[in-house]
């Protein structure tokens, strides 16, 4: 984790003096690399317990091009993983996404997009095999962007990732309707 | 209380984006003093340290001067804040209006707000029509909210998730729900961007006086937010051209009212009809050309009476075209919008389509096009029972005072597939006989444990009579069949024909 903050920083801090000094070239391509902290809660709308909420590492990422130099689409991409006493969990969304920046000289966006999700695992690994599931997924967020005219730039982001399971198939039967929230705080590389 | 207040806050801060309608003058490239109303800071825009060419700061000699900043000369200046001030006033608006119906959940206070953050998305329980169609309708709003400021197509877009989000997180004391956001989103570009080209066709920017008048509020019925901005803005008397962007290289329409036989799965038909009366809109032609901007073609469908007061609802809108095998054949990426109430079926959805279609003439006189496609279905809704119930119980009052949704729901959320195919035999550009079918897949993620497959096919033979009257009988087909994911993964198919026939007005 310490090594991917080091190196983020470490390849913004010459991009930045470099465009500064020449115009960039224009480029369509959009993407983004970062990582950050993830915070999960689940719910069922039957189920009668109360579910915590659980921390972890994220790592999210963007890719897809720009279609005017206020928006942008691709494909965003989150990994989030956990653990708890029963073992490891993971949840990986995959989103076709729009990202908005209302000023092309300041650094603020939103973005939000739809997808599919894969977990493996829920808010508890239930038996000796893990329980692969897919998901409806949706994400929405939004963040400042630092250089966000130069080829290289930072961001900060803070993004909400939704799955909604359907049935959780475990080992124990079916638990229906169920849905996950990820949040997530963290910094990433943006290339254009 | 404080919540009130915040939301109070924030309609004082969007009503202060006003322009006074008096302040304005018809011609604006004939204004020459600027307006010294206008030439007065905006403590809000100043606040928000916005730049003046985005913000309230915009002058009327700036407008007047400064035509680059326009898209054209009917285009209105570009203001993405006052965009999202509106569309949280907007927010603000229909929370007041629940606030006054009396309902529970409008009573919001920040520790609802914290509350609903905390809790995330999850699938809410309301009515039916509410999900399908009051949640598109909103999202219309704050998507027209950005194209009245002069974003475009995409940034509204982005703008329309933020109304939603927003309204999903603070505006209600439900916590936020995912069907919401994705009808409320999805729906709210389709509808928007339709109401806004529709508004723009109402619209004669050229009238004066009354005539004008009348065509403003024409417009505003059919899209408040830029009628109210145009209103304000003192655009409404402006005479200027229509932005080029709005101005469709084709307009026609049909109108059909007739009687409607519905079937079942038991008889054939009733005995008695249904009126019906159908509205059609072609916007543009989407059979032809390299298209890049959203909506330049689209179609819409409505039809009410039939068996329910508003039974269809259905926009297509193209996103992108281009033509391929030497203009043979148009490739297009379509945004539809679907709603349907029949008595085989209540679905609605939101979906995405890749089609491919061509035109082929038969004669000088006679032309033949067909449309296929196929796509996925972000999020589709049909209404269901779980197995073993026969019948939809009646509603009880809710428990928990007005407003909440406490279900059970009988409908079933989840994404999905769509295919389907339009053709139509034209003769000197008249349409005389069509062929629709649709084929919908949803996999429910949310109620019963089903994956549907919905079906319709239709046939319509139209006969001209006296320009531009003329007769038309239809037959059409719907199926359903419901696969139950219980132990015994049952399976339930429904059927229903259903006849008409009417009476045609056409427009080109």
């Amino acid at each position: 984790m310490k090594g991917l903050w080091m190196c983020a920083l470490a390849c913004l801090i010459p991009a930045v003096a470099v465009a500064q000094n020449a115009p960039p070239a224009p480029s369509r391509l959009w993407i983004v690399a970062g990582a950050g902290a993830g915070t999960l809660r689940g719910h069922c709308r039957d189920c009668a317990q109360d579910f915590p909420f659980r921390h972890g590492p994220a790592i999210a990422g963007d890719a897809g091009f720009r279609v005017s130099p206020r928006t942008d689409i691709g494909v965003d991409l989150f990994w989030m993983q956990w653990r708890n006493d029963s073992g490891r969990i993971r949840a990986t969304a995959i989103d076709a996404v729009a990202q908005f920046r209302p000023w092309t000289s300041k650094g603020f966006f939103v973005k939000g997009g739809a997808g599919m999700a894969f977990v493996r695992n829920w808010v508890h690994t239930m038996g000796p095999h893990p329980d692969d599931s897919k998901a409806l997924a949706v994400v929405f967020g939004g963040g400042w962007e630092f250089n966000p005219k130069g080829r290289l730039g930072l961001q900060l982001f803070a993004t909400q990732h939704v799955g909604a399971l359907g049935d959780l198939q475990t080992v124990n039967g079916a638990i229906a309707d169920v849905t996950g929230n990820f949040w997530s705080l963290g910094a990433a590389i943006v290339i254009r | 209380m404080r919540g009130v207040c915040a939301v109070t806050i924030s309609l004082v801060a969007c009503l202060a984006t006003a322009r006074p309608a008096g302040a304005q003058t018809p011609d604006r490239s004939a204004q020459e003093k600027p307006d010294p109303v206008q030439q007065l800071p905006n403590p809000i825009g100043s606040f928000l340290g916005m730049p003046a060419r985005f913000g309230w700061e915009q002058s009327a000699g700036a407008l007047n001067t400064s035509n680059a900043q326009l898209a054209c000369a009917g285009c209105p200046p570009r203001r993405v804040g006052t965009a999202f001030l509106q569309t949280t006033g907007i927010n603000v608006l229909y929370g007041l209006g629940n606030l006054a119906r009396g309902q529970v959940t409008a009573r919001i206070t920040p520790e609802t707000w914290w509350a609903n953050m905390q809790q995330g998305m999850v699938w809410d329980l309301d009515d039916f029509t509410v999900n399908q169609i009051g949640h598109p309708y909103q999202g219309n709003n704050y998507f027209n909210s950005g194209r009245a400021n002069g974003l475009n197509f995409y940034e509204s877009a982005a703008l329309t998730a933020f109304g939603s989000a927003t309204w999903e997180f603070f505006g209600e004391t439900n916590h936020a729900s995912l069907n919401d956001f994705i009808n409320t989103t999805l729906g709210g570009i389709t509808l928007g961007e339709m109401l806004h080209r529709a508004g723009w066709l109402i619209r004669n920017t050229h009238a004066t006086g009354k005539r004008r008048l009348w065509s403003e509020l024409g417009a505003t019925a059919v899209d408040p937010i830029t009628g109210l901005n145009r209103f304000m803005s003192g655009d409404a008397k402006r005479v200027t051209d229509k932005p080029p962007e709005f101005v469709p290289s084709s307009l026609s329409g049909m109108a059909a009212a007739g009687v409607l036989w519905r079937g079942s799965q038991s008889s054939a038909f009733t005995a008695t009809g249904d009126p019906f009366l159908e509205l059609d809109a072609y916007h543009g032609d989407p059979n032809i050309g390299r298209s890049r901007t959203p909506y330049d073609a689209f179609w819409l469908r409505m039809r009410f009476g039939g068996g329910s007061s508003f039974s269809e609802a259905r926009v297509r809108g193209r996103l992108y075209g281009q033509p391929f095998a030497n203009g043979a054949f148009q490739f297009s990426v379509i945004q539809t919008y679907n709603y349907l109430n029949n008595d085989a079926y209540s679905t609605g959805s939101q979906a995405l389509d890749a089609a491919i279609g061509t035109t082929r003439a038969l004669s000088p006189r006679t032309s033949f096009w067909i449309l296929g496609w196929g796509g996925l279905t972000v999020l589709g809704a049909v209404d269901s029972l779980p197995l073993g119930v026969t019948e939809r119980p009646v509603e009880e009052e809710p428990s928990a005072g007005q407003g909440v949704s406490e279900g059970p729901r009988f409908y079933d959320y989840g994404p999905g597939s769509d295919f389907g195919a339009l053709a139509r035999l034209t003769h000197d550009g008249h349409d005389i006989a069509m062929f629709f079918y649709l084929g919908r897949q949803i996999y429910s993620l949310d109620g019963v444990r089903a994956n549907h497959f919905l079906q319709q096919a239709r046939v319509d033979l139209l006969f001209p009579l006296r320009r531009p009257l003329g007769l038309g009988v239809s037959g059409e087909y719907f199926s359903r069949r419901s696969y139950y994911q219980d132990v015994a993964s049952t399976v339930k198919t429904y059927h229903y024909p259903q006849l008409r026939a009417y009476l045609i007005w056409r427009s080109r």
